[in-house]
């Protein structure tokens, strides 16, 4: 972007900025006190009561033996809380680490509150997934809770028998954490650690213009500002849609680059980069880029890029409107109708693809959830499928019938092409008009379609199939599920692989009504999700907080935090990085299957751990990710490589000025570890870099910085975002 | 060359400490016993019994009833005419002509046929896998799947035995022929749970996990105590797959790979650091083991699967060097969930599986490995009987009980093998709505109801790779809900 033009939008942000103040809040403290279990008198054997015999006092001592079970509940008591309204049982989450080293999630059932300043907290001695067993009666464990990314202190209660005593594990020992002193500013968002990570919740990460200005405006107001800003900054690329038999002028052999730019994703997957790394309003791109792991297509077997852009422009232009709009647009447009077949089922010959995956997997999932995403059970604990194979028979029927848009009244197609950007269009002939029997839940809007009664000309049938999808999709988006399912997704897309109940209950609820008894509205959902007390706070300090960074976040933030340049650092980025993608297991319009590049479910092998990312994480891949970084930090990522123009280099001049005013490297760690850990940076760590950085003379402050920038980048303690 | 453990912690010079990564190692299963006492079975180096299962996973759910069609015309079993019949209105049957013949003794040598990619192609490396049948070294196990007890098609429709969980639905049903569990969620597979019984005795050196997945983390790998190697397939070569990139040995680089290091064993108060520590930790351990290998013989197919089963080849070759006993490997071919365009998919698939699958089996010839080393396929569910769409688009929804393929000198090939479907032979009656078809009425599509489980296919291999009887009922928790363990299709 060029000098002047920076200035002119600068000014209209201020103008903007105006308007937006009128209507914006001031950010509270996002800080949550530390919960406290309390323990029995000058002891670290935690207070606790069976559930059935306690009289709703605060007990002055404590049984010394439980029992685990699922029909086993004690009481224990919390301190240092600060609830909201509403704010129960499920925000609490209480673990159990048992000798066998593993660690179990008990089931708390009820919050009450004993005191003005203490809640008892009834918990079944029972793991609700169950996943690695249950807890065993084998004497001394250790208990411990987390509320909002906050861990309580670790105690210790003997189950079965006394004795046997367990050493607390080093993954319980929290560092006493130094609360930030913030600035003396009066207004705008003063806590920097949370500023970097609502960064990388909210967009593809920290830039030093976005760093200052959410310091100044504040959260509110950047989040009000986002929602109104024009996107996107790059335009699409223009490619024109071509015919599906490849003609030799552009085949791959004889043509790589015509084959490149229209016959693969290679465009649409720079595009994306680009917009990541220099784009004004990134955090519709981030909404889009999440929703696109949801509602997924790939390139995998849609064929062109032209084919990838309308689709995208519906996940991008509906991520702050409506839900149920985008499911209306998403149903008809044709590179996912292409992708599951919806494009091509009749009524002679119906596609079960389509049907069977938006119910699973965009929509409402394969069981009855609770509002909290929790699975509802039945009476011998089993869960409750939402639909068999009949419901997707009937889903197909609904599905019948719609085509590429073709001929006159198709006003983007082009001849000899098929028509992707043009919404899909009914061909009455082949859509049935029996009748469909569709969602079953309480209060459930449209269980039936009739079958339909005067179809006895094209343009009635046409009339029908198109009210008949609509009532399909309506049944889908009021049933219960939704909510809670689309919450859970994309929390855990945005901020935490493994949100808590309540936290998932309370942006479903928002998802319901944002206020104005709106179903859906994406805004107010997306703030619920950024703006809430499990997602803010200076500090996170429980041991499952956070997410891996997925390869795409990896690569973004990094390009954030140090401006990405061209290869020769004269210009910028042509965001071709595909190579380098594929090898981290995550290349952009190319999800292996519908089922996105990793699993939301997947739990880390040999723990309990939920973290979707980590399904991209293992021995071959985590060595993918250490070199890729040597190469984007040490020498850059050349042109030749990824087959593109101009290549990708990080612009480290920033933080090299901190290794030049600086021989000991303590700056250049202290600005680093602000801005890539969120100031979490153990003094362990920090002797470990400082050695490494040592070892260079320092009149190389240019490889000083790199060799910061890379250990810090390749280490876990960034990869994990937290 | 040959390293022991100890050896080559001290050799690497590297920052990570002997107690360091003990306490840091609770789960990763070759670390679990390097401070024991090594045992002395291998003290030749080179193993004596060495057996390797390399499962070849056909991601999206391959359409079996393309892949194994009847040709015959003997009409008191399913025909090709029924097969036909049901198929080639919507333009989904495949010429009687174009299949490749086999004749199956337990159907009284009637001919039934393979997909014609299965044999000789023009331009094809090598004959396929076709021609095995005839010399006794692939077997089919037929209308085989998920099951959590035996049931017959009254039983399924009325739903009064228990059905396994979400049926049809992909990642549901290849998680349980990966884990063998049909009825519970299960976090561990089958592959990983035999590597958990078997590592100690037969891994001794534990210079890398028994299993080794190329196709990333898939829950067949993960066992309780033990987890896989992950490798890039080829043409990477095997001692470049964990390797790092910018080290020297310069006094710079050197320093740099010390802090590199010592972050791994550090922030343990945070799970998801310590998790991601862990997986980088053993990259950088086995690295160092992988760095002594030789090339393969055969030619294989540059194709993703013919790279994965070259990578495989590559580590069986490097068994003596690493001193391990038993090997698991698991590979995938994606993209057969062919709700539209099967016939050129399947096709195009079919032959980069064939063409790999005999390369390997050649390979493992020349390695003097016939009889050592067996090839098997799963994969997520068959497809309906009755096409998907029409015409050229024309494909197949998601069904249920497949046909498998094991392949290998010690396979008792040349037979169909699996429990008796209603009409008294291992294959399905191919009618929709007939009787061995889960759905009823006039819109039934044809999903066979599985006549054998998972488990006993998966069991049969596990005995003949040598898991102790005492151990079966760890690894396949569901077996005993089954009338036998051993369904023959492998030599004693």
């Amino acid at each position: 972007m060029s000098k002047p033009f920076w200035n002119l939008s600068c000014f209209i942000f201020l103008i903007c900025l105006f308007c937006v103040r009128a209507y914006a809040e001031i950010d509270p403290n996002p800080d949550s006190p530390t919960p406290v279990l309390l323990s029995q008198a000058n002891s670290s054997q935690v207070l606790a009561v069976n559930s059935a015999t306690w009289k709703g006092n605060l007990p002055k001592q404590s049984p010394t033996l439980f029992r685990s079970g699922r029909e086993n509940l004690f009481t224990l008591f919390v301190t240092n809380l600060d609830l909201m309204d509403n704010e129960g049982a499920n925000a609490l989450r209480v673990y159990l680490y048992q000798k066998s080293g593993k660690t179990f999630e008990l089931q708390t059932e009820e919050l009450t509150m004993v005191s003005k300043t203490v809640y008892a907290l009834k918990v079944r001695i029972y793991d609700r997934d169950g996943y690695r067993g249950q807890p065993l009666d084998d004497g001394e464990s250790v208990i411990y809770l987390t509320w909002r990314g906050l861990v309580s202190n670790a105690l210790k209660i003997s189950l079965g028998k006394s004795g046997g005593e367990i050493i607390i594990p080093e993954f319980l020992k929290q560092d006493s954490f130094k609360d930030e002193t913030p600035t003396t500013e009066a207004v705008g968002y003063r806590w920097s650690g949370d500023r970097a990570r609502f960064f990388e919740q909210a967009t593809f990460g920290a830039t030093t213009r976005l760093d200052n200005r959410v310091r100044r405006i504040g959260l509110r107001t950047w989040l009000a500002e986002q929602f109104e800003a024009p996107y996107p900054t790059n335009p699409y690329p223009n490619i024109p849609p071509m015919p599906t038999n490849i003609p030799p002028a552009c085949s791959a052999t004889q043509n790589p680059t015509c084959f490149r730019e229209r016959y693969t994703m290679q465009p649409l997957q720079q595009w994306l980069f680009k917009e990541a790394f220099y784009g004004d309003a990134p955090l519709k791109h981030r909404i889009a880029w999440s929703l696109s792991q949801i509602w997924v297509t790939s390139g995998v077997t849609i064929q062109q890029s032209s084919q990838m852009i309308a689709y995208h422009k519906i996940l991008a232009g509906n991520a702050f409107g409506n839900y149920r709009d985008l499911m209306s647009e998403m149903t008809l447009n044709p590179a996912m109708g292409d992708y599951l077949d919806m494009v091509r089922s009749t009524k002679n010959n119906p596609n079960e693809n389509y049907p069977r995956e938006i119910l699973q997997l965009f929509s409402i999932g394969l069981f009855m959830l609770n509002q909290d995403g929790t699975i509802q059970r039945d009476g011998q604990n089993n869960p409750i499928p939402t639909y068999n194979q009949e419901t997707i028979n009937n889903f197909s029927k609904v599905f019948t019938g719609w085509t590429f848009c073709s001929g006159a009244g198709c006003p983007s197609g082009v001849p000899g092409t098929l028509n992707f950007r043009d919404p899909m269009v009914v061909n009455p002939a082949n859509h049935d008009t029996t009748e469909k029997t569709l969602l079953s839940y309480p209060n459930a809007v449209n269980t039936m379609i009739p079958a339909c009664t005067n179809c006895t000309t094209a343009g009635e049938t046409a009339v029908y199939a198109e009210a008949s999808l609509n009532q399909a999709l309506d049944n889908i988006f009021y049933h219960p599920n939704l909510p809670p399912y689309i919450s859970k997704l994309m929390i855990q897309h945005l901020v935490t692989s493994d949100p808590s109940p309540a936290y998932i209950e309370r942006v479903a609820d928002v998802f319901v009504n944002n206020g104005q008894n709106v179903r859906g509205d994406m805004k107010a959902f997306i703030r619920a999700i950024l703006l809430d007390p499990e997602a803010r706070g200076n500090v996170k300090t429980a041991p499952r907080y956070g997410k891996l960074r997925e390869p795409v976040q990896l690569v973004t933030n990094l390009g954030r935090l140090f401006p990405a340049k061209s290869w020769d650092g004269n210009s910028l980025s042509d965001g071709g990085l595909s190579f380098f993608m594929d090898k981290m297991g995550q290349n952009p319009f190319y999800s292996p299957t519908v089922f996105n590049y990793f699993p939301p479910d997947f739990i880390v092998p040999g723990t309990t751990l939920t973290a979707p990312e980590f399904a991209l994480l293992n021995t071959s891949s985590a060595i993918n990710r250490t070199n890729f970084i040597s190469v984007l930090v040490f020498d850059g990522i050349t042109a030749n490589v990824t087959d593109s123009l101009r290549g990708t280099s990080l612009d480290l001049s920033e933080a090299q000025a901190f290794a030049e005013a600086d021989a000991s490297g303590t700056q250049l760690l202290d600005y680093l570890n602000t801005k890539m850990l969120h100031g979490t940076l153990s003094a362990e760590h920090r002797n470990a870099l400082l050695t490494a950085i040592s070892a260079v003379p320092a009149n190389n402050p240019n490889l000083r910085t790199k060799t910061a920038v890379y250990l810090i980048a390749v280490s876990s303690q960034f990869q994990i975002q937290r | 060359m040959k390293q022991n453990r100890r050896e080559f912690l001290i050799k690497s010079g590297c920052a990570l400490t002997m107690t360091a990564l003990a306490t840091q190692s609770r789960h990763f299963g070759l670390m679990q016993a390097m401070a024991q006492k090594t045992s002395t079975k291998f003290e030749s180096g080179v193993p004596d019994d060495y057996r390797a299962l390399v499962c070849i996973f056909l991601s999206g759910g391959n359409d079996g009833n393309n892949t194994v069609i009847p040709i015959h015309n003997d009409a008191s079993v399913s025909n090709y005419a029924a097969y036909s019949a049901a198929r080639s209105p919507q333009g989904l049957a495949l010429a009687q002509n174009t299949l490749l013949p086999i004749s199956v003794p337990k159907i009284g040598n009637l001919a039934y046929g393979l997909h014609p990619a299965f044999g000789t192609l023009p331009g094809g490396l090598n004959p396929g896998i076709h021609p095995l049948w005839a010399t006794g070294k692939m077997a089919v196990v037929t209308n085989v799947g998920t099951l959590v007890r035996p049931m017959t098609r009254a039983q399924y429709q009325t739903n009064s035995v228990q059905r396994p969980l979400n049926l049809f639905s992909h990642n549901d049903q290849v998680n349980q022929h990966q884990n063998c569990r049909s009825d519970a969620p299960l976090l561990t597979g089958w592959g990983g749970r035999i590597s958990d019984k078997i590592t100690f005795t037969d891994n001794p050196n534990r210079l890398v996990p028994t299993l080794s997945s190329l196709a990333g983390t898939q829950l067949f790998t993960v066992g309780d105590t033990t987890e896989p190697l992950s490798l890039a397939p080829a043409p990477t070569p095997l001692s470049n797959v964990l390797a790092l990139v910018g080290y020297n040995n310069s006094p710079v680089t050197n320093a740099r790979l010390e802090a590199l290091s010592a972050a791994l064993t550090l922030d343990t108060n945070q799970e998801l650091i310590t998790a991601s520590n862990r997986i980088h930790r053993a990259a950088l351990e086995i690295s160092r083991s992988l760095n002594n290998t030789s090339e393969v013989t055969v030619t294989f197919p540059n194709t993703d699967i013919g790279n994965q089963l070259k990578q495989v080849a590559r580590m069986i070759k490097t068994r003596t060097v690493l001193g391990i006993n038993r090997q698991i490997f698991f590979c995938t071919i994606g993209g057969f969930d062919t709700h539209s365009g099967q016939l050129a998919g399947q096709n195009f698939l079919f032959t980069q599986l064939s063409q790999a699958m005999r390369a390997f089996y050649d390979e493992m010839t020349v390695q003097a490995l016939g009889d050592k080393v067996t090839q098997f396929t799963m994969s997520d569910f068959n497809r309906t009987f009755n096409p998907a769409s029409s015409g050229v688009n024309v494909g197949s929804d998601h069904g249920w009980a497949n046909h498998s393929f094991v392949i290998g000198d010690a396979v008792l090939g040349g037979d169909f093998y699996g429990m008796n479907t209603t009409n008294g032979t291992p294959f399905p009656t191919l009618v929709n709505n007939g009787p061995d078809d889960a759905d009823g009425g006039s819109n039934a599509r044809g999903r066979w109801i599985p006549t054998t489980s998972v488990e006993q296919y998966a069991a049969t291999l596990s005995n003949w790779f040598g898991l102790p009887a005492a151990d079966m009922s760890y690894v396949f928790p569901n077996l005993q809900s089954f009338t036998t363990g051993n369904l023959g299709f492998m030599q004693p």
